[in-house]
């Protein structure tokens, strides 16, 4: 009862802050220059027929479910802007309110089939790696775990470091914009690594990476047709030592040896439809060094195959239905005996219904079969299921967001 | 055969008339400082999804209005976006840092007004709204 009050006011202060900020111009004037403020607050529910999900006590119904967002960004001259993002949330145990920088960055454009970005840049992988936390951008109240998993958002969403990224217009066969991205990638200590670590008996006591790829999305000659691809190479070295179990204060290291997503998407829109699909393919191999392997390291596969489709149609201008269908596929399970562990499908259908520019409600149905690897980030906690995992979860996910 | 022929004729002209009357449902206008007198529909759309920022060596910026007769005819005509899509495409632009909002007035006049006093600014009415202090840009 205590967490569904502190909840509700959690979620209603939020939305206090953010009605009184839009009561006031959404810009304002630095010199002669104009600077842009906007913002989101989201709060939800999930409530789930038997397994928690996403550290959430969902099986009581859970209302730890509230984003947030403020940015600042100003047009310096024709070629050049700058703006920063900042970012907060509480998913269950997935953060604590710690606002986090979101973007800050600085862009400069050459031309229009060259640019450069410099900073902490949002990932471009993907249909919506870059604006997966952005909820109200989407029909969805979660975008498919398959591939945009919560758990793991600070991991993937962005990089520090920068972008070479353009437009070429191919005349008849449409147009090519294209990104080329490197970096430091964030870890944060209250997200996905961290808990599935801890869950199998060794914590995280360092965690560094770095990324590197591209994105090519083609707007095709075919009125409404956008097809695209990314393939993005992640290192991480992790450190720590074992905490429970029988091999406790030994230590170890963990390599990505290698690390690399491809990912092929495409998204149509034809009238009051829109449909979606995306296919990744993640090769993930890890080298485990530890004195208990002697000088050799342990060699783990981690690779997995996800898709989702998704169709979504307006039935009015204010109100939208959608469906979709998730799939993650873990190669190599740790226990291959059980077959819920081996993947994780989900069939989703949802209602959004836009009050007015400002305010969106949505109410989704989430029905998943599979919880996935304990070695792996991918919704389900041992630490919030200590009486085991089902091998079916139904979910209900109820959301309001405010966007000015 | 006379009298096919007097329907056809008849026919042709009702659509005729009709479409123009849809292509017409609203008016591109522009500050004085914008060189041009004309726009492609290809330009156009560019400068109001943001891919371009100048028109015949202006510098240009859109202006919109927020719902309305205009606004939906010209996001229909040139645009190809519901205007729920098109929120959506400005929004994704601002909270990934690579554009600002455009500009997004509540009438006709307020954009007439906003549009004749601003540099570079683009924007769209109804046919039948005075324009007096901004040039109109014919649509090719």
């Amino acid at each position: 009862m205590r967490l569904v009050v502190r909840g509700l006011m959690t979620g209603a202060m939020l939305t206090a802050l953010t009605l009184s900020i839009s009561l006031h111009a959404q810009d304002f004037k630095l010199g002669s220059k104009t600077v842009q403020v906007h913002g989101f607050a989201s709060q939800g529910y999930a409530y789930t027929n038997d397994n928690n999900f996403l550290t959430m006590n969902t099986s009581h119904g859970s209302p730890a479910f509230t984003e947030g967002a403020l940015n600042l960004s100003m047009q310096v001259t024709s070629k050049f802007r700058v703006g920063g993002q900042g970012y907060t949330r509480k998913i269950g145990s997935l953060d604590d309110f710690r606002p986090v920088l979101d973007w800050a960055y600085g862009d400069y454009k050459f031309a229009k089939w060259f640019g450069v970005r410099a900073g902490k840049v949002k990932t471009a992988m993907g249909l919506y790696n870059d604006t997966q936390d952005m909820e109200f951008l989407h029909t969805w109240a979660l975008l498919p775990q398959s591939i945009y998993p919560v758990d793991l958002r600070t991991t993937f969403i962005a990089h520090t470091g920068g972008d070479v990224y353009g437009r070429i217009q191919l005349k008849k066969a449409g147009k090519l914009d294209y990104t080329v991205y490197g970096g430091i990638r964030s870890f944060d200590n209250r997200e996905g690594y961290y808990y599935f670590s801890l869950a199998n008996g060794f914590n995280i006591e360092s965690i560094s990476g770095h990324t590197e790829g591209w994105d090519l999305k083609w707007t095709t000659p075919v009125k409404g047709l956008m097809l695209g691809s990314s393939w993005t190479n992640l290192t991480v070295h992790r450190a720590g030592q074992w905490v429970t179990g029988p091999f406790v204060g030994a230590h170890y290291t963990i390599d990505t040896f290698p690390n690399r997503v491809w990912a092929g998407y495409g998204d149509y829109n034809r009238g009051k439809w829109e449909f979606t699909s995306e296919y990744r393919s993640t090769l993930d191999e890890l080298a485990i060094g530890s004195s208990l392997f002697g000088s050799s390291a342990f060699m783990y596969n981690q690779s997995t195959e996800a898709w989702y489709a998704t169709a979504a149609y307006r039935i009015t201008p204010k109100l939208q239905a959608g469906y979709y269908h998730s799939n993650i596929h873990i190669d190599n399970p740790s226990n291959p005996s059980d077959t819920a562990s081996n993947h994780i499908t989900d069939e989703v259908v949802t209602g959004r219904y836009d009050v007015n520019s400002h305010w969106e409600v949505k109410a989704e149905g989430h029905f998943m079969d599979g919880y996935g690897d304990i070695y792996s980030a991918q919704g389900f906690y041992s630490a919030w299921n200590p009486q085991g995992l089902k091998p079916k979860t139904n979910m209900l996910v109820l959301k309001a967001t405010f966007n000015f | 055969m006379k009298h096919l022929r007097f329907i056809l004729a008849v026919t042709a002209a009702v659509l005729c008339v009709s479409w123009q009357a849809q292509a017409a449902g609203v008016k591109v206008i522009a500050n004085s400082s914008v060189s041009a007198d004309s726009i492609s529909a290809g330009d156009l759309k560019n400068v109001f999804l943001e891919d371009s920022d100048s028109l015949a060596g202006s510098h240009v910026e859109p202006v919109l209005t927020k719902g309305g007769p205009a606004h939906e005819a010209f996001l229909k005509e040139y645009l190809g976006k519901s205007d729920a899509a098109l929120q959506a495409f400005y929004r994704s632009l601002v909270f990934t840092g690579k554009a600002s909002m455009p500009k997004m007035l509540a009438s006709d006049a307020e954009v007439v007004a906003y549009v004749a006093k601003t540099k570079g600014a683009i924007g769209y009415v109804s046919p039948d709204t005075s324009t007096a202090g901004v040039k109109t840009l014919q649509v090719k």
